[in-house]
């Protein structure tokens, strides 16, 4: 005998479980056997395998690559992360108001989020060629500098990935916030209007506490992709022989894995990374409990 | 009466001037990367730089079409991005269905359980995902990739399409129900078509990230003929001379299908955005 009520349990979990199945074999047990991975000592692609406990992680420990790749990425992601929500906020307080041609503005606006990695990248590497690209061209006429620069080389790459990075992702900000901004009563700014504010006090008094949950999410969001940001960073050092000035923490577990064949140490990395997330996540909110509940 | 006119002026005028900078910004890398898609190979090393090409051709184009494995990864692309869209569509809408309009014990927690896999980012997926790719036997398979894609994408579209169908109010189907329709025929006649927007965002977010996608195609795919667009042309690179010209009709012709499905849809996307995409 099947019940109505049971009956209407089954199809629910019947209509739900292929997402479920989907996520749980292909996302969570891969991130759970990383673990595992972790404590291994594997070779990449053969499987012959040694358990090792946290052997792993004592080399990573004395391992002065991890630590170069721990500050790289940081200064990476806080540069990158502090100038996409300036920019992404500006951006959006713009084209928020009404102006002609503000739809054209904003699709065009959006460009660089849409488009592939490597279209971003391969622009990039052109524009900055040392002695080919328009950058160079532009400031040696300009008399802003002497000599064309090198952005690809050793001292300027990560100048280079971190500002390219900016211009890929501050949209996200922008299509964010603007999206937030659009459900902001008018009649609060006319009030504020009234009361003879300032477009800046508006600004303050008006505009961020409205945005300040969604704000919120999105710094959050955004540190935790610019903190684990592969493809773009592995991209612009590739073949730039300058690569190793900015590999991250993303980029050095690749390498241990597909350049050295290291998957136990890969997978370590992947887990430290994992790790340095949660705590900061979890003191991240701490900080903003306030938020965290209108976000 | 003056001064208030001249602080019009100023506000005006700050808005267009960062109007205007935010076109260029956006604007100028993709009207290089057109200019030099279509300049001889003399023109494109040429100093001073010519922004519009004094002598444009089509070379650059022909030779990417028929010198390179171009044709053969853009093919794989549209099919598996076409794919992982279909495949995220329909998992997900049923999903979303299931979390909105059934009662069982521990739907909240499957829900949060979901929300939370948004976190994982590819690189600490992908290589376990490999090895496990791997032992099933179907490594070098678009088929893994379909899977990658819409694992991947699944705890977003998810969320976006449960906030979708939330706002569908359960009257119109009841009302469809009592009028002797099925339930099957309720969600395909009343619900679906109300949460077309919803779909739609759902599909332009999987379709972008399969086309983008470097990493997974990177690890997952060995042999070149099933090499997607992204790989394929990052390859490109690989020669001691790197053909600019050529490249830059590659990045085109890569960024055009992305663009058009997006502006097509673009409303929709920032709706969808609007609607519960980050909020929630």
């Amino acid at each position: 005998m099947v019940g109505p009520k049971s009956r209407e349990q089954l199809v629910g979990l019947l209509t739900i479980a292929p997402a479920l199945f989907l996520i749980l074999a292909l996302t969570l047990y891969p991130v759970a056997y990383s673990i595992w991975l972790s404590l291994l000592e594997k070779h990449s692609f053969f499987p012959q395998e040694r358990f090792i406990g946290l052997e792993n992680f004592f080399y990573l420990w004395k391992d002065e690559e991890f630590w170069t790749s721990l500050w790289l990425g940081t200064v990476y992601s806080i540069w990158t992360i502090l100038f996409q929500i300036i920019l992404g906020v500006a951006a959006a307080l713009i084209l928020n108001e009404s102006f002609v041609g503000r739809g054209l503005v904003r699709a065009i606006t959006l460009f660089p989020y849409m488009v592939p990695t490597i279209v971003a990248v391969i622009l990039w590497k052109w524009l900055l060629n040392d002695t080919y690209g328009v950058v160079n061209y532009w400031m040696l006429a300009l008399g802003i500098v002497r000599d064309p620069i090198s952005w690809l080389g050793t001292d300027h790459i990560m100048l280079s990935v971190i500002v390219m990075s900016i211009w890929q992702f501050f949209p996200f900000v922008l299509l964010t916030i603007l999206a937030r901004l659009q459900t902001i009563p008018p009649e609060l700014y006319e009030a504020a209007k009234v009361d003879g504010a300032s477009a800046v006090r508006r600004f303050i008094h008006v505009t961020l506490p409205q945005i300040r949950g969604i704000l919120f999410v999105v710094i959050l969001l955004r540190s935790i992709w610019m903190f684990t940001k592969f493809d773009t960073v592995w991209l612009m050092g590739e073949g730039a022989g300058a690569g190793r000035f900015i590999r991250t923490l993303p980029v050095y577990a690749y390498m241990r894995t597909l350049t050295y064949y290291q998957a136990g140490l890969g997978a370590a990395l992947a887990v430290i990374m994992f790790a340095i997330l949660i705590v900061c996540t979890a003191i991240y909110f701490r900080m903003f409990r306030e938020e965290a509940d209108i976000g | 009466m003056n001064r208030s006119r001249n602080r019009w002026f100023s506000t005006r005028g700050l808005l267009y001037g960062g109007a205007v900078l935010l076109v260029l910004q956006a604007a100028f890398p993709f009207f290089w990367m057109i200019s030099t898609s279509f300049k001889p190979p003399s023109e494109v090393f040429a100093q001073p730089p010519s922004f519009i090409p004094e002598d444009p051709t089509w070379d650059n184009f022909h030779r990417l079409f028929t010198a390179t494995g171009f044709l053969t990864y853009f093919w794989n692309s549209v099919i598996v991005s076409g794919l992982s869209v279909l495949l995220t569509m329909i998992v997900s809408a049923a999903g979303a269905y299931s979390l909105t309009r059934y009662r069982y014990i521990g739907r909240e927690k499957i829900a949060g359980l979901i929300l939370c896999t948004y976190m994982f980012a590819p690189i600490m997926v992908v290589i376990p995902f490999f090895i496990l790719v791997k032992k099933i036997g179907i490594e070098n398979t678009h088929f893994a990739l379909v899977l990658a894609f819409t694992s991947f994408c699944l705890p977003f579209t998810l969320w976006l399409m449960r906030a979708f169908f939330a706002t569908i109010p359960m009257e119109l189907e009841e009302a469809a129900l009592v009028d002797g329709a099925g339930r099957v025929r309720a969600l395909l006649y009343v619900v679906l078509p109300l949460a077309l927007p919803g779909i739609i965002a759902t599909s332009i977010f999987t379709f972008i990230l399969a086309w983008n996608d470097y990493i997974f195609t990177r690890i997952l795919i060995t042999s070149d003929e099933l090499k997607t667009l992204p790989v394929g042309v990052q390859d490109l690179f690989h020669s001691s001379l790197i053909d600019w010209g050529l490249i830059m009709a590659a990045g085109m012709m890569i960024t055009i299908p992305a663009l058009l499905f997006f502006l097509s849809v673009q409303r929709y996307l920032i709706r969808g955005w609007g609607a519960g995409g980050v909020k929630g």
